[in-house]
């Protein structure tokens, strides 16, 4: 069963200079148990789309159009105070930055008891217990005493620690991971990502991974979705999309450094679209090799090309032999 | 004052050196800041209106008798009328030809502090921030006393002062002639007008200093003094301008205090002497009270207004 | 206990500052010129041996530096010396005066601090729509307002026009100000202070409300309150719990400055509602050069800042845990 589907979602900010369309038609499904990969370049729609499934896009963006079902509600037509208990409860978000994702004001004990007496309306004391007991989980050292220091008292990996444990801290069923190891050291790194594998197998998370890194998506995801300007591009298994992969997708796996190999590393050249203007047809013709006329003038739908990967491309047919 | 509202301003990550199209840009986003525009209106508005003074103010400027005409007229403390749109004093002055004529005090008193305040600024800031070290140390005390000084209240002793030693009232410079009292005043506004503003761009530099363009000029073998000249401040040019801009503003209202408390130049009649004036009959002639005052307003809004936009323009992070 | 240690380090380094001050401030006031000459101009009746007479007794014959080690002495023993007009220990003069102060800037500094939050809050909150727009643009007016023209403006409106509220003075003299009829000590007070303490308010609630709706808008910005909005937590306790103690910052060292140099007072508010203030009495003694009572007051205005500046420091510390003062 999908915990989470997305319907051709749309979310636009609607800035002086324009309407900037980060989100325009995004359709996606989140299989309970899974762990899946959102992946795409800064500026594809990502971290918007995970905002919109906890509704809480900061302004000057709104969610326009489409649907959003977790576990077959429609949330989007929630009322506020109802959608606020989901947050955190059934739905979490971990950031890119442990360190601009803390309050540097409040202790820690105080950032995530908070939460805990706010949903269940209990005692500071027991909320304590609950948060040590997150703390635990996430294995970050002497979790007692770190209720009462405050975030810059951390390190990067140990503040991602607790961020983790912040989303875990009321059992969610589903954990969006914003980047989450972008801002750390290769090292921890690794580190965080073993841990989230761990916790999504023990404890039946189900995690969408947002990351434009190939290789966390190889290590840890079943299946992908790929962004690009705000639509989605391709949506596949893990050997679908290396096998057969979409123009953009291939451009993405070249892009990644791979240490058995000493290719050339390939950036996709040309930059990220305007997204006020976006390139008319498909969206990624004007960096596409493969781009002829009718990639300029015709939006390519998605369609399952069999087995439930999802493409939308013109020419991909034709460039697999089909 | 000024530093105060620029602290938040100061922080600003990668810039690299701005080219022509990047002040391009500035000026696009400029143009669409509505009350940016409008105070950049006004303060053109401002100085049409200081150079056609005497085109426009019907009466001259005192010492010149004519100024006196109204009296003689037997139009003395008249309120607001066609003939006199701003009324007249109760010494039978033009209240409108006043305030007209005051535009040159006021933008000659915006201009020369700002220009001798940013210079100090800027050579301070730049210097301290590049150079570091012993003169750091050294400009960052000096810094720290105009910091606590009561500037308004040294700017006072200083103002009386130079009022006693009673120099000659103008200097005759290339024909033009210049307030010698009204000179001092903005010399002395000046020197207290630089110390939190010098601290922002100290720590614009220091930030400047660890880029990488600055590096590789130095490992290039530039000197100190081409760097700080060639590469620095081109860099820091945009702060400067938004806090020359909100200087000017400030150096209008303090002109506008010291002249009101008596402490200005005699022989001009800039907008705060004549509110020092009329001050003591403000219940019967309210309106060569009020017209000045609004004059300051207006002169201090635009200047505002402007550096309000230019510093958006600048900025664009700050909007959305 | 780390805080007696930076209490002490602080207090210390303010002595070579306030030292310094004072060493410019008498240099620039004893080389300008005779100040008995200068006090005694007006008088065209005074003889040559009588100014003689009066240098003595101000010692002002010696040498500078003899009289600045003189001064300082008399300082370390908290005593500035005698005003040039009248002989009135300058002492007595400031605490005169600065209780008066103290009392119209204290009641206007706490009063634009705890109006601006609710306004600079909700303008960031709704940023771009008619609320903010309008206080925006009074803020803007406000910050550009000539804070004692603004006083000028109400005199004529609240004294001149409509006669409801006293235009001069801290106190009603000889008989009490009337309020809705009633002749009452306390009231005639409230009259008086009613103006001018209204002008300062407005004029600080122009800076205040524009420092926090933009610290307002930088912080809302940030990902901690995007992750508590995401942990469920209501927008309220948001806004006022976690946004605000981060966005206030700015406001704590501008009211911590803001006390320092309301010591000195506003001399051209003061003057014009004849408030009888510190800063009205600055005015007077620059404009008479009474040079005892310049140094008197600047000493004690300069003291004054630099503890607000250290009380700021504390107090900051004490808000934002990253800040250590050891």
């Amino acid at each position: 069963m999908d915990l989470l589907q997305v319907n051709d979602l749309k979310t636009y900010f609607f800035t002086e200079a324009g309407v900037v369309k980060a989100v325009d038609g995004i359709t996606f499904n989140v299989e309970k148990g899974c762990t899946v990969g959102l992946v795409g370049e800064s500026g594809s729609g990502k971290s918007v789309t995970a905002q919109s499934v906890l509704r809480i896009v900061p302004r000057p963006g709104k969610i326009i159009g489409g649907k959003i079902f977790f576990n077959g509600e429609d949330i989007l037509s929630k009322k506020e105070d109802e959608m606020r208990s989901y947050r955190g409860k059934k739905i979490s978000l971990i950031f890119q930055d442990p360190t601009s994702s803390l309050n540097p004001v409040f202790t820690i004990g105080s950032q995530l008891t908070e939460i805990v007496s706010q949903h269940k309306g209990v005692k500071k004391s027991d909320a304590a217990e609950e948060v040590i007991k997150a703390l635990s989980l996430v294995r970050l050292p002497d979790p007692e005493e770190a209720l009462n220091r405050y975030p810059h008292q951390f390190s990067g990996g140990m503040k991602q620690r607790i961020c983790i444990a912040r989303a875990l801290l009321l059992n969610p069923e589903l954990l969006f991971a914003d980047e989450p190891t972008t801002n750390l050291d290769v090292t921890i790194q690794a580190q965080i990502i073993n841990l989230l594998m761990e916790l999504q197998k023990n404890i039946g998370l189900t995690l969408v991974m947002i990351t434009h890194d190939m290789g966390i998506v190889t290590q840890m995801c079943k299946c992908v979705v790929v962004l690009y300007a705000g639509n989605v591009m391709e949506i596949g298994s893990i050997e679908q999309i290396f096998q057969m992969p979409h123009p953009y997708t291939e451009a993405l796996l070249k892009a990644v450094p791979r240490l058995d190999q000493t290719r050339k590393l390939v950036s996709i050249p040309g930059n990220i679209p305007n997204l006020i203007n976006p390139p008319s047809g498909c969206r990624f013709h004007p960096r596409c090799q493969y781009a002829i006329d009718r990639c300029k003038d015709e939006i390519p739908p998605l369609i399952d090309v069999g087995d439930g990967h999802m493409i939308s491309c013109h020419r991909w047919r034709e460039l697999n032999g089909g | 004052m000024v530093s105060l509202a620029l602290r938040k301003r100061g922080s600003r990550k990668g810039q690299e050196r701005r080219s022509a199209s990047q002040w391009a840009v500035a000026w696009r986003r400029f143009k669409k800041h509505k009350s940016g525009l409008l105070g950049l209106g006004m303060v053109v508005a401002l100085i049409l209106v200081a150079i056609f003074h005497s085109f426009i103010a019907p009466y001259p400027a005192r010492p010149d008798p004519n100024a006196f005409l109204p009296l003689y007229e037997g139009e003395a403390g008249q309120p607001p009328s066609w003939k006199h749109p701003f009324g007249t004093t109760i010494i039978g002055n033009d209240v409108f030809s006043e305030v007209v004529h005051g535009t040159v005090y006021t933008l000659y008193v915006a201009i020369g502090t700002t220009l001798i305040a940013m210079l100090i600024t800027v050579v301070v800031g730049i210097s301290s921030g590049y150079l570091g070290g012993k003169i750091d140390d050294l400009l960052m005390r000096i810094t720290e006393v105009f910091l606590v000084f009561p500037s308004l209240l040294l700017i006072l002793v200083f103002a009386r002062i130079y009022q006693l030693i009673n120099p000659e009232p103008f200097w005759n410079v290339l024909g033009i002639s210049i307030p010698v009292n009204l000179t001092m005043i903005v010399v002395i506004v000046a020197v207290f007008a630089w110390a939190g503003n010098a601290r922002v761009i100290r720590g614009e530099v220091l930030a400047l200093k660890e880029k990488e363009f600055i590096q590789a000029a130095k490992s290039l073998g530039a000197n100190s003094r081409w760097i700080m000249l060639r590469h620095i401040f081109p860099n820091i040019l945009p702060q400067v301008i938004v806090i020359a801009t909100l200087t000017m503003a400030s150096a209008v209202l303090v002109e506008a205090v010291v002249s009101f408390l008596g402490f200005g130049d005699p022989s001009t009649i800039t907008w705060g002497r004549m509110m020092e004036e009329s001050f003591q009959n403000m219940s019967t002639t309210w309106w060569a009270e009020v017209f000045p005052g609004l004059a300051v307003f207006f002169t201090v809004l635009a200047f505002n207004l402007m550096g309000d936009g230019i510093s958006d323009a600048l900025n664009p992070r700050l909007r959305e | 206990m780390g805080l007696a240690k930076y209490v002490i380090r602080r207090l210390l380094y303010m002595i070579p500052l306030i030292l310094g001050i004072s060493i410019v401030v008498f240099l620039v006031m004893y080389a300008a010129g005779d100040p008995i000459q200068i006090a005694t101009a007006g008088n065209p009746s005074i003889t040559e041996a009588q100014r003689q007479f009066l240098r003595e007794y101000y010692g002002l014959n010696d040498p500078i530096p003899v009289q600045y080690v003189r001064w300082l002495d008399h300082f370390l023993h908290f005593d500035f010396g005698k005003s040039l007009y009248g002989g009135k220990p300058v002492n007595e003069i400031i605490s005169i005066y600065f209780w008066e102060t103290l009392k119209l800037q204290l009641v206007s500094i706490l009063l634009a601090f705890a109006i601006s939050i609710p306004i600079g809050v909700y303008s960031a909150v709704k940023q771009r729509s008619w609320f903010d727009y309008i206080f925006s643009g009074i803020s803007i007016a406000g910050v550009s307002f000539p804070v004692f023209f603004l006083g000028i403006i109400f005199i004529l409106v609240f004294s001149y026009q409509l006669g409801w509220l006293p235009s001069a003075g801290a106190h009603g003299a000889p008989q009490l100000w009337p309020v809705f009829g009633i002749q009452n000590p306390f009231l005639d007070e409230l009259a008086h202070l009613a103006m001018p303490a209204t002008v300062l308010t407005l004029a600080g609630l122009a800076y205040n409300t524009r420092l926090l709706r933009a610290g307002m808008l930088e912080v809302l910005r940030q990902d901690y309150i995007m992750a508590a909005r995401a942990s469920g937590i209501p927008e309220r306790k948001i806004l006022l719990k976690y946004a605000l103690k981060n966005a206030i910052m700015p406001l704590i060292t501008l009211l911590g400055m803001s006390i320092g140099f309301a010591i000195a007072g506003a001399p051209a508010t003061e003057t014009v509602f004849s408030w009888p203030g510190l800063g009205r009495a600055y005015v007077t003694a620059a404009s008479r050069l009474d040079f005892p009572l310049i140094m008197g007051i600047t000493m004690i205005i300069t003291i004054m800042i630099l503890v607000a500046n250290l009380i700021t420091d504390i107090s900051y510390a004490a808000i934002d845990p990253r800040i250590s003062i050891d």
